[in-house]
């Protein structure tokens, strides 16, 4: 017990804690017109509730050296690709995607667990190869090992979880060495094949670019949420209007405020200065990770706290641009604000691997 | 180990991650502090509905308070400005309300730039409020308001010192001719609805809601309450008004029928205190129904009325030009005795012509042989004022005339009135070229019996005539006594000119006095009027009309010995004024006294008509 204490990076859980409260305070004001009405604080709740579920399910996993996934990150590749059928083959329609799985009477969305299994395996997988990264076919296994997950998800079809596929394999191959010519090329490669990326876009994505492009262009529809995620940050100052009294959210100007516009809740009733708060969290969370890769014992324990942060970084990024305006609109949850018990769980499982990685580390210091 | 081998890359991705999180701090810097005004006002704008609450309209009441024009309460149906209608729901309320859609879609263009709602239609049947209620579900943005509604009680009396009042037009609010008025109020138009119209309008409330995204009204923030508008008290008498203007209608249909007059459908009268120059009443015919306007006149009245020959809408009291006739022997012998070119017992003979210029001689070719001033004028011999004129000259003519106050508008206080014309020797050399430019003695003749270039207003010869009856005080005629709060007291009464005096002598008025007094009696040109109780001056007069026939006037004060009441009739086309105007003046006079001594009125007094509005 003694040894966990000590060995733990006290700033990444202190940064964890702190966003999560924080999303606790977010989500009771989002949900605060459903609970008056309804009597009970149904989300805040469940939210909690999993909250103290996950602390348990990371203290138990620090107990397993993080060596051991490598393991398992075969099959973990493999219950990925399964999944990620199912969905295609048995999934339930929920919010107009299907991306949802029905067990009994939970729906959880395999793919944010994917998004943890494929980054394992993926992790095992390039720790393997980093030393024989010559050929231009030595890139080539890599991609394709991306590639078959990423376009199971985009047929679902989920843009915005696909990119986050591409995000931290991105990250990874960085990391791992790949050639920089290669990436800029291969970068180059995608921005020329955007054209026919579009083709293959729904109707609705397209929109989504159109309208993340000039959101006026659909005021009552697709522009909608940004145009009144703007109004809300922006109107929010500096200092915020107080918990409970943004207006924009307690009367339902912002649809989805307890999830994907988690953000804009943040803005509206703790301005600027509560937003810099946020994204300084967040910061410190990147920072240690990255840390913990420059420190890591090993390859593996390097490319995987590369990609989490990516993966985090990168999150963070898309779902804060869409609330003001910046980015397109896309279904990426902000990591441990948003409601959703799958994000959560995901996410504190890979800080629990990132805080893994950094006492095993310890470890070997006598 | 690739934590070495890559150690720069890692770190460059701390670096990328710091840049990323500027830009969206310094966009969120953006959203927040620069432009955070901004989005404020959108919140509000989302989530505060504020709608106009219309105050009443002042009312107008007749000089005992007796209300002419006031207000009731109707339904209007109005349109939420910011939301998208799509053009079939556009289509539906038109149809509903029998409306052209395109029309609706305009008017919410208009109000773009404001958060009001937009009126679509005023005054609803009971009918088309149960359509709407029906098809609620189908026009969203849809509101219901009980708003006032302006209402002319007796429609169409005094409908010319009243005005009427209708929607503010786009030419109006273009041009800022009504101060703080937004698209869909209600201003005054004509007469004294439009010259009041900052008085009378009152200050609109406002209410003041918090809607969430559904329109739905979430909580009542605090309203501020209209102000209704000032009411005006005006000098008219309602009684009187009301016997004029059936006096004048039915001898106008008399006029006609006998053929006398087969043209005569144009009118005027003005009745005034000469004490105090308050106006008792004011009529213009043919005139025109005010109710008909309040929501919007139908094409087929406005063409009724806009295709009328004779000008429904214009107030020929103030507006209407005439040459004066013989009333202005009023002007021409007060010229000549004040400056003692005559004297009243002399004998001037009239032979049929006169002298100077033997083509011109008396209207009927009479002869009248000797006379002095007292028979000259009850008999409004031609020939008599020709030598007066003669002896007076042009510029002296002018100058009386203009003391009278003829050539300048008298500033009653109604819009678009004519100042008519006195003409001089200047103004004929700058109107026509060379010799036809030249003033003549047979100039100076027509001016001394009133025709030719002399133009003159119906308010005008009022006023000269309260002049001579006030023995040379000159009071600024006016319509508003005063002008009353909501609760009754007195706000304020309007501003007057002082009262002046002539510069003529209090002998000359006498004079004049006597000789008007003679018109009435037997051997004068009105000797009918000497049936009524009291004594009366009064003049007849005829002008000239070179497009038909000649235009009757008829000017009278009484009673003789302390005037109370001047009344001038000038009847277009009605031929002689002794058989055209001069009966309706004597109507008037015949009520007037009557109310006076407390007699009840003629035909019994008549009960607003309640009409519902079309």
């Amino acid at each position: 017990m003694h040894r966990y204490l000590r060995n733990l990076d006290w700033i990444l859980v202190g940064a964890v804690f702190l966003l999560m409260a924080i999303g606790l305070v977010l989500i009771a004001s989002a949900t605060h017109s459903y609970a008056q009405s309804t009597g009970q604080m149904v989300h805040v709740q469940r939210q909690a509730l999993f909250m103290l579920v996950d602390v348990i399910l990371v203290g138990l996993s620090l107990r397993v050296d993080y060596r051991s996934l490598k393991q398992v990150a075969v099959p973990l590749y493999v219950v990925t690709v399964v999944l990620l059928l199912a969905v295609l083959l048995f999934g339930v329609t929920l919010l107009g995607a299907q991306r949802w799985l029905k067990l009994g009477p939970l729906a959880f969305q395999p793919s944010e667990f994917t998004k943890g299994f494929m980054l394992i395996g993926l992790a095992a997988y390039l720790d393997n190869i980093s030393y024989s990264l010559n050929n231009f076919t030595d890139y080539l296994k890599p991609i394709f090992v991306v590639l078959v997950p990423f376009l199971l998800v985009m047929k679902q079809p989920d843009l915005g979880t696909a990119l986050v596929f591409l995000a931290f394999s991105f990250s990874m191959f960085l990391a791992c060495g790949f050639k920089m010519k290669w990436t800029l090329l291969s970068t180059l490669g995608g921005a020329l094949s955007l054209p026919l990326i579009w083709e293959f876009l729904h109707e609705y994505q397209r929109n989504r670019i159109r309208v993340f492009l000039n959101p006026e262009l659909d005021p009552f529809g697709a522009g909608y949420h940004v145009i009144q995620s703007k109004i809300a940050i922006g109107s929010g100052l500096l200092l915020g209007k107080g918990w409970l009294q943004g207006t924009q959210s307690q009367l339902n100007f912002l649809p989805e405020n307890h999830t994907d516009f988690i953000f804009a809740v943040a803005g509206e009733e703790f301005g600027f200065a509560g937003c810099f708060l946020i994204l300084l969290l967040y910061l410190v969370i990147i920072w240690r990770g990255l840390s913990i890769a420059l420190n890591a014992e090993d390859d593996f324990g390097t490319l995987l706290a590369v990609g989490i942060t990516g993966m985090f970084l990168f999150q963070v990024l898309v779902n804060v641009g869409m609330t003001i305006g910046i980015m397109p609109v896309t279904g990426i949850p902000l990591p441990f604000l948003s409601y959703g018990v799958s994000s959560l769980t995901t996410n504190m499982l890979l800080t629990g691997i990132l805080l893994n990685i950094n006492m095993q580390r310890q470890q070997l210091q006598f | 180990m690739l934590n070495q081998r890559f150690a720069t890359r890692l770190k460059m991705m701390l670096l990328a991650a710091a840049v990323i999180f500027l830009v969206l701090l310094s966009r969120l810097a953006y959203l927040q502090l620069y432009k955070g005004d901004y989005y404020g006002k959108q919140a509000d704008g989302n989530r505060l509905r504020s709608t106009r609450i219309l105050a009443p309209r002042g009312l107008i009441l007749d000089k005992d308070g007796k209300p002419l024009v006031n207000n009731f309460a109707g339904y209007t149906i109005c349109l939420q400005p910011h939301l998208e209608y799509k053009d079939e729901t556009l289509a539906l309320i038109g149809r509903l309300l029998n409306l052209n859609p395109q029309e609706i879609r305009r008017r919410l263009k208009l109000a773009v730039n404001t958060y009001e709602p937009v009126r679509v239609k005023s005054n609803l049947s009971a009918g088309e409020i149960t359509s709407i209620e029906e098809y609620r579900q189908q026009i969203p943005g849809v509101m219901l308001e009980l708003q006032p509604e302006r209402k002319y009680l007796y429609n169409e009396l005094a409908v010319h010192v009243l005005g009427y009042t209708g929607e503010v037009s786009e030419y109006e609010l273009e041009h800022g001719l009504f101060k703080g008025v937004q698209i869909g109020a209600i201003v005054g138009k004509g007469g004294l609805e439009q010259q009041f119209d900052s008085v009378l309008r009152g200050t609109d409330g406002q209410r003041n809601e918090e809607v969430d995204v559904r329109g739905k009204v979430v909580k009542q923030l605090e309203n501020i309450e209209p102000k209704t508008g000032h009411s005006l008290v005006l000098t008219i008498d309602s009684r009187l008004q009301k016997t004029l203007e059936r006096a004048v209608d039915t001898h106008l249909a008399e006029l006609r029928a006998s053929g006398a007059a087969p043209n005569a459908f144009g009118a005027s009268v003005v009745a005034m205190d000469p004490r105090t120059g308050a106006i008792r009443a004011m009529v213009s015919r043919p005139a025109f129904n005010p109710n008909l306007f309040i929501h919007g006149i139908s094409s087929k009245d406005w063409k009724v009325i806009n295709e009328n020959p004779f000008h429904p809408m214009t107030n020929k009291a103030i507006s209407g030009e005439y040459p004066a006739g013989s009333t202005f022997k009023v002007v021409t012998g007060t010229a000549a005795l004040d400056l003692h070119k005559v004297d009243p017992n002399e004998l001037i003979l009239d032979p049929g012509y006169h002298w100077a210029v033997p083509s011109m001689g008396n209207a009927g070719g009479e002869v009248l042989g000797l006379l002095d001033f007292q028979s000259g004028f009850a008999a409004s011999d031609n020939v008599y004022f020709y030598e007066l004129g003669r002896r007076t000259g042009i510029d002296n003519l002018d100058d009386y005339a203009h003391r009278y106050g003829f050539g300048s508008v008298t500033g009653l206080g109604l819009a678009e009135e004519a100042s008519g014309l006195v003409p001089s020797p200047a103004l004929k050399k700058k109107l026509y070229q060379g010799e036809e430019g030249e003033w003549t003695l047979g100039d100076t003749f027509n001016v001394s019996i009133g025709q030719g270039m002399v133009l003159i207003t119906p308010i005008q010869l009022a006023q000269m005539l309260s002049i001579v009856a006030e023995n040379g005080v000159k009071h600024q005629p006016y319509l508003v006594e005063k002008i009353l709060n909501y609760d009754g007291s007195v706000a304020g009464v309007p501003e007057r000119k002082p009262a002046e005096k002539v510069s003529v002598s209090d002998e000359t008025f006498k004079l004049i006095r006597q000789g008007l007094e003679a018109v009435t009696q037997a051997g004068g040109t009105a000797s009918y009027f000497s049936s009524l109780p009291v004594a009366v001056g009064g003049k007849t007069g005829t002008a000239e009309n070179p497009h038909g026939k000649d235009h009757g006037l008829f000017i009278a004060y009484a009673p003789a010995d302390n005037p109370e009441l001047v009344i001038v009739c000038v009847v277009e086309q009605g031929s002689f004024g002794s058989t055209s105007a001069g009966p309706i003046v004597y109507k008037g006079l015949e009520e007037y006294l009557k109310e006076r001594a407390g007699l009840p009125e003629t035909v019994g007094p008549e009960t607003p008509k309640q009409e519902e509005g079309k």
